[in-house]
């Protein structure tokens, strides 16, 4: 009486991995699909996600080639041609890094636009509040130094309220903290305060704006004077006008056109933009395309083991190489229902 | 070895490797084409997808030469593929009342602003200052009605 399923252990194993592997995707795919039909009109289109087709579509292309060259392996190892299935193998190796390599290309793309998840603001608001936050962040980076390399010296070198006017006294010719600063050392350091303090002060600007949420154009200064007076003009029943996205917008675009401060700003502060959805969509991205990622590494591994044999590569290898080439056929079919899902229906 | 049952199935892997690369640019076609109804374009693509699934699993995975396992092990995988997306798709796919949340509410009016913005400056390339002080002075009393209408 025959017993069980005609195929070896290991494959069956396979198999039955493969059948949970396809329950683990599905959840994620599935997941995507039900949330991106939530979102419909309203769903981030390749301008927002700077989703790039063609780096999918060759990604695509790269996976199939491999798939075919792991088959190929197999079919050499069943007809005992041990060196045929070695270079087969050694193709696939090279095209799963070639695929990785594109893949961390379209992720260092997401990064430099910060499209990650929660980081994407996805109000006009929530992009100013944002612009704020990271202008913030650059100026402390900035005014540390002078307390790192005692230039200025306070007691809490976080309040910025106290180290800022600290700091204008040494600027306008007040002596540095520590005595090893030379006077050459002390005017370069003078020239550098300058235009560390007008950046604090634009920052400071932008900020209080925010938080009395008036536009730029209509208080012209951070001051509590020109706030009342701009105030005193308005009419019975009147507002003043709101801080837009497209004023901050402007704003940082000149703070990243000066000469001084310029550079320090373009790197601290990204564009702002707001996605409705974005980090809904960068969190499905991140989660398919990472797991994705993820389970190509353990592909190499897997091939990498059999390579790891050389010319002791043999017929008790078959079951692994078989098994590799299952495992990484299913890699390729996810990335198969991958590539329409994220590139195409966007 | 189990294998020898295979020995005689001899699969042309070329030839199934081409009809791939064929269902792949076909795809990238359907999206070039971009169809009116982008409803089209994501079934066409996805009916694509499927065809190159069952290639790979056909031939490359040997699906198509091994026994009715091959269904038993599918079952319960392909019914919770299926069943999962059905089962949340009432709650969080289909929406079928006006969404209140602030974000929509507030978007539109906003976006639009920030866009012709946008748009403008990209072109002006921070010269214009007068024009952009004028669109400005256009723009408060938008801003100040809708602030007045919420």
């Amino acid at each position: 009486m025959k017993m069980g399923i005609p195929i070896p252990n290991p494959k069956l194993g396979m198999w039955l991995f493969l059948g949970t592997e396809i329950m683990f995707f599905t959840a994620f795919i599935g997941t995507y699909i039900v949330v991106r039909i939530s979102g419909g009109a309203d769903w981030p289109g390749p301008a927002d996600t700077h989703i790039d087709i063609t780096a999918g579509a060759v990604n695509t292309f790269v996976l199939i080639v491999s798939s075919f060259s792991v088959v190929m392996a197999h079919a050499a190892m069943t007809d005992k041609r041990y060196a045929d299935a070695r270079s087969w193998l050694w193709r696939t190796m090279i095209l799963a890094i070639v695929f990785l390599c594109i893949k961390g290309y379209e992720y260092q793309g997401k990064f430099a636009h910060d499209i990650l998840p929660g980081h994407i603001p996805e109000t006009p608001v929530q992009a100013i509040a944002k612009v704020d936050r990271e202008l913030e962040d650059v100026v402390r980076n900035r005014l540390a130094y002078y307390t790192d390399y005692e230039v200025v010296s306070v007691e809490q070198p976080d309040d910025l309220a106290v180290l800022v006017p600290q700091l204008q006294v040494f600027q306008q010719g007040g002596d540095a903290a520590s005595e090893s600063i030379g006077a050459d050392e002390a005017a370069e350091y003078r020239e550098r305060a300058a235009s560390d303090i007008a950046l604090y002060q634009k920052w400071k600007n932008l900020n209080e704006h925010k938080i009395a949420n008036v536009s730029l154009a209509a208080v012209q200064s951070a001051e509590i004077s020109s706030y009342r007076e701009a105030r005193s003009a308005l009419k019975e029943g009147e507002k003043l006008p709101e801080l837009t996205l497209g004023e901050v917008s402007t704003y940082l675009e000149e703070l990243k056109a000066d000469e001084t401060y310029g550079d320090a700003v373009t790197a601290g502060v990204f564009e702002p933009h707001p996605v409705l959805y974005g980090n809904l969509f960068a969190s499905c991205y991140f989660l398919m395309t990472g797991f994705h990622a993820i389970h190509v590494l353990v592909g190499m591994i897997l091939f990498g083991m059999a390579l790891q044999q050389g010319a002791r590569l043999n017929e008790k290898w078959l079951d692994w190489v078989e098994n590799s080439g299952l495992y990484w056929h299913f890699v390729d079919l996810v990335w198969i229902f991958l590539f329409p899902l994220l590139y195409i229906a966007s | 070895m189990s294998h020898d049952d295979h020995e005689s199935h001899h699969v042309n892997y070329l030839a199934v490797f081409f009809a791939l690369c064929v269902f792949t640019a076909l795809s990238v076609v359907f999206d070039v084409l971009s169809f009116d109804n982008h409803a089209v374009t994501i079934v066409l693509v996805m009916a694509v997808a499927v065809a190159k699934a069952l290639c790979v699993m056909m031939f490359f995975m040997h699906l198509k030469f091994e026994g009715n396992w091959k269904y038993i092990l599918l079952a319960p995988t392909t019914i919770l593929a299926i069943g999962l997306p059905m089962a949340l798709m009432p709650d969080i796919g289909a929406v079928y009342y006006t969404s209140k949340s602030p974000q929509k509410g507030a978007w539109a009016a906003e976006m639009a602003e920030y866009r012709a913005h946008h748009a403008e400056h990209a072109e002006e390339q921070h010269t214009e200052t007068h024009e952009s002080d004028a669109e400005h002075d256009d723009e408060k009393p938008e801003a100040a009605a809708d602030n007045a209408g919420h």
